[in-house]
């Protein structure tokens, strides 16, 4: 009975749930999902993980090729990060050029990417103006249920922290480098960022960590993405305003979580090696 | 190439680093020599022994039936979803239709792949229609069509044999009617040997001619077979390289074999998936 | 074309007996035309008609950087282009898949360095090589596109002439190449082992090659098979329908006999053309 009524009047279902403070998935409104990291399973890319937030999940892997370094840029390699919605994730995405979305969250992801400065794109230059590193970091999410932008920051980042490089070097003299397979250095990770994405529910309640189904009904939703105990990057795309008190609540809930997400990457590339 | 605004783009140019390293890779001949001297692959297994298979159904929450399998390091993804109606045909069929694409993960290969579809992704993907079309009750389909997706995360050799078996399990989950259990097997071919379920390297190895004068024999090639299990139909075949009938003909067979070491793990995941249906 | 049941009754009971409805047996084929250099501006190329299938194949070559992996090979590309005027289905973006299967199949029959030698088309290691363009347009299909394609595209790169280099300048990074001014100062390449491709259909009990736009419709399964001398260099099974493992052992004996028998005639035939015949559209 429960699933007719649901796909009827999903509105309505919810509603009826959130009036005794549970959530249909029986989650209480600010509990978070469990989340699972993985990293390095994937032996071709030069670091790899796997986050899974509930059933959303997303893999990252980080490939690292050698290109010269831009003529404004001397001394700056590159990081290219690029999310996918594939089309194995949801039925909702077709096979073809990314959709509107995953153009939103790939350019997401490079702002938070930018703004946290986790990476110091002047260590990633070989010899200025001659050779650089640049990271191709794939964003591909396999399972699409809501909370997106917080799989793939974690992702990305615990995907950064194990990313490893060969040794290689450089002779100016003679314009050739010599890469060294045996010998690989980890990469530098300045910060550790952390996403939390919570959704505005009939103007009032907020829900933590939503699903797809709560995002869809939601009338808004509002990402933060801490680093370092400071804020880093705020997403509100439009929708139900929210006063200062719920703002400044959802800002205290991510500084919590991050500290547990912090932890939790910790322990995973630990298990790893 | 034009520029891709959908997506944040790289340097104009890059190449991979290992183009640079000191050349201390075994070449595909010696790789060969030892694996032939040992009667061993390098993962400790014999000729033709597949290697370990983890299928799982239901991978993915959001499609109508899904698939993850693991044949050693290669870890594929397929989703199957509910039948749609034929996009931009005018006419009625009275067979359905399976789309299907495969894909390889940017960072799934040694070297990098692009996010469009290659053309060798184009060929995996007609192989992979060609193979589930025969094993797809079309005909209780009109006028609709079946997309299935699958997604190489880490490709160390066989995924298109991965794909098609996941891909069988993931449309009996999604309720797609069907004649048989699909099951599909590669076997490598060098020098008479008959490498099952190989990996990258041996993939490689079995793609390049051997030059030096020991090696008299020419075969050398990939085949890949699809099997409907009740029937002992081969749904799909495909082979390329450079391969005599005799080798053929004992490869097919080598290959049949494999197959049905197969069924009996498609057989259990299958179990699986439905007492825990009738649990819950 | 749609058949009713009692035509396919009939084409089933004539392969039973071995006397195809246009009196052919099994293992014949309909008589092929060829002709050679019939476009001015390509390197090489070839017209084909097998009975209603009309095949023109270009080649056209380009300088080249080899890939960083194979430092030592040139490149060989096939493009197919199916002409809306072929068949009604190829209207719209209807011949597509066929046209990428058909240049898949090919690239996967020229892959083995055993059919055909890229290393030939190297000019000057991991810096230059010849890439070859093989363009192929389907003008009118009337069954049996793979044999008539690869007929064609094996005609078509006998046919073809790469010009001869006179010197390599080499300047840092900078090579520079000079081509033989006098245009008959050219190389042939070498296609004996190149590949052609047989049909093998199974109708009935029996198998057939060169099926024609009816037979196909009553075939259960078909192969498509690559012989390059007695080997083989692509074997893929088209269209819907399975095979059992014994069939398809028979279905490629009788392509490898059928395959061998049409290249010698093909190779026969291309040795007997001189540059001096006429020529023009199958005249």
């Amino acid at each position: 009975m429960a699933e007719q009524y649901k796909s009827l009047h999903p509105a309505k279902y919810y509603r009826d749930h959130l009036k005794h403070d549970i959530r249909p998935d029986g989650r209480e409104l600010s509990d978070f999902r469990p989340v699972v990291i993985n990293v390095g399973s994937i032996k071709t890319a030069d670091g790899s993980s796997i986050v899974k937030i509930g059933n959303t999940t997303v893999v990252c892997g980080i490939k690292a090729e050698i290109s010269r370094p831009k003529a404004d840029a001397a001394t700056k390699g590159f990081l290219v990060p690029n999310v996918e919605l594939s089309p194995v994730c949801s039925s909702k995405f077709k096979p073809g050029p990314p959709s509107d979305q995953a153009q939103v969250l790939t350019q997401i992801i490079a702002d938070i990417v930018g703004n946290s400065q986790c990476i110091n794109l002047e260590e990633l230059c070989i010899f200025p103006d001659k050779i650089a590193w640049c990271l191709y970091a794939d964003l591909i999410c396999i399972d699409y249920d809501g909370s997106l932008i917080d799989a793939c920051a974690l992702a990305l980042i615990s995907c950064l922290k194990v990313v490893s490089l060969p040794e290689v070097s450089y002779d100016p003299s003679l314009d050739k480098q010599q890469v060294n397979l045996e010998k690989r250095t980890p990469i530098n990770v300045n910060s550790v960022f952390v996403s939390t994405t919570f959704a505005i529910f009939d103007d009032k309640l907020i829900l933590a960590d939503p699903t797809v189904e709560e995002e869809n009904l939601c009338t808004g939703t509002l990402t933060i993405v801490t680093c370092n105990d400071e804020l880093c990057y705020v997403h509100k795309p439009g929708g139900s305003p929210l006063v200062d008190e719920q703002m400044s609540d959802c800002i205290e809930k991510c500084m919590n979580r991050s500290n547990s997400i912090k932890k939790l990457i910790k322990t995973a590339i630990l298990e790893n090696i | 190439m034009p520029v891709d605004h959908k997506r944040i783009n790289g340097p104009e140019e890059s190449v991979p680093y290992e183009l640079f390293a000191r050349l201390s890779g075994l070449t595909s001949e010696k790789a060969f020599e030892q694996l032939y001297k040992a009667g061993k692959r390098s993962d400790g297994r014999e000729f033709e022994e597949h290697r370990k298979i983890f299928l799982k159904n239901g991978a993915v929450s959001q499609a109508k039936g899904s698939a993850y399998i693991e044949m050693g390091q290669t870890k594929v993804i397929v989703s199957v979803f509910d039948p749609r109606e034929i996009p931009n045909r005018s006419d009625y069929s009275l067979k359905g239709e399976l789309y299907c694409e495969f894909k390889f993960a940017p960072f799934s290969c040694a070297k990098r792949r692009l996010h469009q579809q290659d053309n060798e992704e184009k060929q995996y993907s007609c192989i992979m229609k060609k193979a589930l079309e025969s094993a797809v009750c079309l005909h209780e389909l009109p006028n609709f069509q079946v997309d299935i997706y699958a997604l190489v995360m880490h490709n160390d050799g066989s995924a298109l044999s991965a794909a098609i078996t996941a891909a069988g399990v993931a449309l009996v989950e999604a309720g797609v009617p069907m004649y048989d259990i699909i099951t599909s097997v590669t076997v490598g071919i060098q020098q008479g040997v008959k490498l099952v379920d190989p990996d990258s390297l041996e993939e490689q190895m079995c793609q390049v001619q051997f030059l030096s004068e020991k090696y008299q024999d020419n075969n050398h090639g990939l085949l890949i077979i699809s099997k409907l299990h009740t029937q002992e139909q081969l749904c799909q075949f495909y082979q390329n390289g450079y391969v005599s009938l005799e080798v053929l003909k004992s490869g097919l067979e080598v290959l049949s074999k494999t197959c049905e070491v197969i069924v009996p793990l498609v057989q259990k995941c299958l179990i699986k998936h439905i007492t825990n249906g009738i649990k819950s | 074309m749609s058949l009713c049941d009692a035509e396919k009754t009939f084409i089933l009971h004539g392969v039973a007996e071995n006397f195809r409805s246009d009196g052919r047996d099994r293992e014949g084929y309909r008589p092929i035309e060829i002709e050679t250099d019939i476009v001015q501006h390509a390197f090489g190329s070839a017209r084909l008609r097998l009975a209603n299938t009309d095949i023109l194949v270009a080649v056209k070559i380009e300088v080249d950087t080899p890939l960083p992996e194979r430092p030592f090979e040139g490149k060989i590309e096939f493009f197919v282009d199916c002409s809306a005027n072929a068949t009604p289905d190829f209207e719209g973006r209807g011949g597509e898949t066929l046209a990428i299967e058909l240049s898949n199949i090919l690239a996967s029959a020229y892959k083995s360095p055993k059919t055909f030698n890229l290393k030939k088309l190297c000019i000057l290691k991991g810096k230059k090589c010849w890439k070859l363009y093989v363009d192929i347009l389907i003008l009118e299909c009337g069954g049996n596109l793979f044999d008539a394609v690869s007929l064609a595209v094996k005609a078509a790169l006998f046919n073809t002439k790469v010009p001869l280099i006179k010197s390599v300048n080499i300047d840092g990074d900078n090579v520079e190449l000079d081509v033989s001014d006098n245009v008959f100062d050219c190389e042939r390449l070498d296609v004996t082992n190149a590949p052609v491709m047989v049909t093998v259909c199974k109708i009935g009990d029996n198998c057939v090659v060169d099926p024609n736009l009816a037979e196909e419709q009553c075939s259960v399964g078909s192969i498509v098979v690559a012989i390059s001398q007695e080997y083989f260099s692509t074997v893929t099974s088209i269209g819907i329908g399975s095979l059992h493992a014994q069939t398809l052992c028979s279905s490629l004996e009788l392509g490898q006999k059928v395959g061998i028998r049409l290249n010698e005639a093909l190779m026969d035939t291309l040795s007997h053309i001189t540059s001096d015949q006429d020529f023009g559209f199958l005249k």
